[in-house]
């Protein structure tokens, strides 16, 4: 029982990564990622709510009767959010705003739904509740990457502490304005799924369709 | 472990369906209610204390020992009607919502396009202006609220005069949605520097600051009236030129500055009653 | 040499020591001498010609480019010198002054060898930094290195600013090799243009770099806008204010990115690649004619903008339309592939470019992006273009 336990909340963070296998998550992943800090906060919040929603879908799972199950479903998590949301805003106001609706949009965000309709509805509160961290730290690894590079080297800092010194601030760095904007996020990201499917080729998935050999196309062409 | 979909019961009864989603939304609704409103006064006193803060660091109030709130309260801030210049009495300033505003009949009038060279389309009737006086009652310092369009986006600011009302001691922009690392580079803390000490009017009183392409050196002849440009964001660039000419001249702050430059030559530079 | 190599050649084989660097062998050995076997397969071109001689029939297509780069670039900063009165500083006015050409903007090997000191270092830089990442890969999937690269080196040099830093150059050729080539499976199955991509990594995320005022004429502390980006600002008047007439900019006497200012010479080069069918006229014609519909329909709207009334004319000979036109639209790797869809995909550049052009108040030049929007756009089109063939050949045997 212990083995699984730890399988389920260790599974989703490289075997079974809720980004870079699975690629559900992007939108937020992309939006947020311009600092740290933000990539943080938005980590510990969708674990909090992925955690909380598999916990509470998991425990009434027997009494939610399958035609409202996802609105059920949606209900609790987007309670979830708007609390989460609500507590930000007055704990975290400054990084509350430059999240802006990405909280809010938790509630659209796939891991979520997918986690609870997938696993929570199906399992105890338990391992259920291991489910929604390991899957929420699967999509932190990924969010904290990618935030690292993209302030590392799109700003210089880190934390909002100076690392690479600018050259517009005097120093010998020159930053790199695309690390600055969402699509180099879907860079780095594609970036490590490679490296990822390298280290494991079990992940790659398998070709859509093969280009038949050279000769016989020639052969049909005739 | 793993349950199989089977041990859900799927033939329940209406009655019981409705009575789940009752509860849950009961059970849902109470907690968010709760969370909104126990969390709401922490909420507007965090809003409160971010356009605080952006005003009494331009200011340079930012005392190390004194709270943001404490050092705000220093503040004189009066709401003025921009056509005639005259402040008003019966306004709180400290609700004024610059974007509602901007959406009611009552608080804003239209412009037309011949008339908006900031690309701001309604001009609101009223703006909060901020003064600090010195010690002796003069007037240390004013700040106004500008905005306009840029190239993506409203750039929302401050600027801060000093008492001479001519010489800049700050500006801020709070919020806008500018590229980042050209147009964005309006948050930069070096360039902001960089308007300290410039001035804004001519011997005339006409607005007379202007960004530039390139550094400007001190050499430069008129170079206190101007101010280096965002390198790569023309449009930006061009976009602050036209609100800072809007907003202090006669079509902005106009008025209401020709007004304070009175009382101040007529009392001697002593206080505004106002 | 032929001798050397056929000597070493066993070791390369598949049973030899170095059996592992057989690409660089054969990339060394080919692009020497002519292959004993070419291209059998045809991956990229649906043609009979030859990868390899494909390939240099761009390069030869770009000669009058090349040279027209070399002069301008070294005459619009010999005229900047001349007017501005600065002193040239560097190993590049070291080096002309000791072989005694000097600065004069009228003096034509002057000014080709001043350009040429502009030119050389990045375009030795692209070939060096991305000939590596060709080999690394060529090695690690152990297929050939792909000649493809000398075009895509050669088209990426010259779409850059004199100025650019080198190291800037070297990140965006391996932007462009890797993530716009090498990640989709190397030549022939990018469905971008690698020179491109490479480009479109430097304009974002180096801005200042390469675009702005400052940048087009290689003396330092110099600036001169561009006549496209005076146009955005200020339309034909501004263009006028500066002395640059239609002429000027149809021969390339205008300050830009190295290879792109003379539409005359790009002329020149679509003529040799269309009479050698290296390049598809239909597209060529199909990015002039998108421009043309879509400049005669802003020039009727009411102007809101400086760029709206600027004549087709003009569109043509201003910043790269016309070196995007004739040597990025027409690459057959990842253009489109059937003639409809040549067609499509070209007015769609042309339309694009205008409209970015136009009504896009960031970006000044427009056809780097719409050339890129369009790669994408190409299978789409191509499967659209099949699909209606399909269907119209079924109907006729109904």
């Amino acid at each position: 029982m212990k083995r699984v336990n730890s399988k389920i909340l260790l599974a989703p963070i490289v075997d079974n990564n809720p980004i870079i296998l699975q690629v559900l998550g992007i939108c937020s992943a992309l939006a947020v990622t311009t600092k740290l800090s933000t990539a943080l906060t938005m980590c510990i919040a969708l674990t909090l709510v992925l955690a909380c929603s598999n916990t509470l879908i998991s425990l009434i799972r027997h009494h939610i009767p399958t035609h409202i199950r996802i609105i059920v479903q949606m209900t609790i998590i987007s309670s979830l959010v708007i609390v989460v949301d609500q507590l930000l805003r007055a704990f975290a106001y400054e990084i509350s705003r430059e999240l802006s609706v990405f909280v809010g949009l938790i509630i659209t965000n796939c891991i979520v739904m997918g986690r609870a309709e997938a696993f929570a509805m199906k399992n105890p509160p338990w391992p259920s509740f291991l489910d929604g961290l390991g899957n929420g730290a699967g999509f932190s690894v990924i969010l904290i990457i990618v935030g690292t590079i993209r302030e590392l080297l799109g700003s210089g800092t880190l934390l909002g502490h100076v690392i690479l010194p600018l050259t517009r601030n005097g120093g010998w760095y020159e930053p790199n304005g695309l690390m600055l904007l969402p699509p180099s996020a879907f860079f780095l990201i594609g970036l490590i799924i490679w490296v990822v499917r390298s280290w494991k080729p079990a992940q790659v998935e398998a070709p859509e369709f093969r280009i038949q050999p050279a000769h016989n196309l020639t052969e049909v062409g005739r | 472990m793993i349950e199989s979909p089977q041990t859900m019961n799927h033939s329940v009864s209406n009655r019981k369906i409705l009575g789940i989603a009752l509860a849950v939304c009961l059970v849902c609704s109470l907690i968010v209610a709760t969370a909104a409103v126990t969390l709401k006064p922490l909420q507007t006193a965090n809003q409160l204390a971010a356009r605080q803060r952006v005003l009494v660091e331009l200011a340079g109030l930012n005392l190390p020992d004194s709270s943001i709130e404490a050092a705000y309260r220093q503040f004189d801030v009066y709401m003025v009607e921009l056509d005639s210049g005259e402040t008003r009495q019966g306004l709180s300033a400290e609700n004024f919502d610059l974007k509602q505003a901007l959406r009611k009949e009552e608080w804003s009038s239209p412009l037309a396009r011949t008339d908006d060279p900031a690309n701001i389309r309604r001009k609101p009737k009223y703006l909060p202006v901020y003064q600090l006086r010195n010690r002796d009652g003069s007037l240390g310092t004013l700040i106004l609220p500008v905005f306009g369009y840029g190239l993506w986006s409203t750039l929302y600011g401050f600027i801060a005069l000093d008492g001479d009302l001519r010489t800049v001691k700050g500006i801020r922009f709070y919020e806008h949605g500018e590229t980042p690392g050209l147009g964005g580079e309006v948050d930069n803390l070096g360039w902001l520097a960089r308007w300290r000490g410039k001035v804004v009017f001519d011997d005339n009183w006409q607005p007379r600051i202007e960004l530039v392409k390139g550094n400007v050196s001190d050499d430069m002849p008129d170079h206190q009236y101007k101010v280096d440009g965002l390198s790569g964001a023309t449009m930006t660039t061009r976009g602050i030129n036209d609100l800072l000419k809007y907003w202090l001249g006669d079509t902005g702050f106009g008025p209401y500055l020709l007004r304070l430059r009175q009382q101040h030559s007529n009392k001697g530079g002593n206080n505004e009653t106002s | 040499m032929r001798r050397l190599l056929d000597k070493i050649k066993p070791h390369f084989d598949k049973e030899g020591r170095l059996a592992n660097y057989h690409a660089l062998y054969e990339m060394v050995d080919t692009f020497l001498y002519t292959p004993a076997d070419t291209t059998r397969s045809a991956p990229h071109v649906r043609d009979a010609i030859d990868l390899k001689r494909l390939m240099g029939y761009v390069v030869v297509a770009l000669i009058p480019c090349i040279l027209w780069s070399w002069y301008n670039t070294g005459y619009q900063a010999n005229l900047a010198l001349q007017a501005s009165g600065i002193t040239p500083q560097g190993w590049r006015s070291d080096l002309l002054l000791w072989l005694g050409f000097g600065f004069d903007p009228d003096n034509i090997p002057a000014c080709s060898l001043h350009g040429l000191l502009y030119f050389l270092p990045i375009y030795l830089t692209t070939l060096a930094v991305g000939g590596c990442w060709e080999v690394l890969f060529a090695l690690v999937r152990k297929h050939e290195v792909n000649e493809g690269f000398l075009v895509t080196s050669m088209l990426f040099a010259l779409t850059l600013p004199p100025d650019m830093p080198l190291w800037m150059v070297a990140l965006g050729i391996s932007f462009g090799v890797v993530i716009g080539k090498e990640i989709f499976g190397g030549t022939g199955k990018n469905f971008l243009n690698p020179a491109l991509v490479g480009r479109a990594f430097l304009y974002f995320a180096y801005p200042v770099e390469i675009s702005g005022d400052s940048v087009w004429v290689a003396v330092d502390g110099y600036s001169r806008a561009t006549p496209l980006g005076l146009g955005a600002l200020g339309g034909l008047d501004a263009i006028g204010a500066d002395d640059y007439t239609w002429w000027h900019a149809f021969i390339g006497l205008i300050p830009g990115s190295l290879g792109e200012t003379s539409t005359l010479a790009c002329l020149l080069g679509a003529v040799f690649l269309i009479y050698t069918k290296v390049a598809s006229w239909r597209i060529i014609l199909g990015v002039f004619l998108g421009m043309l519909l879509t400049v005669q329909l802003f020039n009727m709207l009411p102007d809101s903008n400086p760029m709206m009334a600027m004549p087709w004319h003009w569109h043509l000979v201003l910043g790269g339309f016309a070196f995007g036109m004739v040597f990025m639209a027409t690459d057959p790797v990842s253009a489109a592939m059937t003639n409809a869809g040549r067609w499509v995909f070209g007015l769609l550049i042309g339309f694009m470019t205008v409209l970015i052009r136009v009504m896009n108040p960031a970006f000044p030049e427009g056809i780097m992006l719409a050339i890129l929007f369009a790669n994408i756009f190409a299978p789409l089109i191509d499967y659209v273009v099949i699909q209606l063939n399909i269907r119209r050949r079924l109907q006729r045997h109904d």
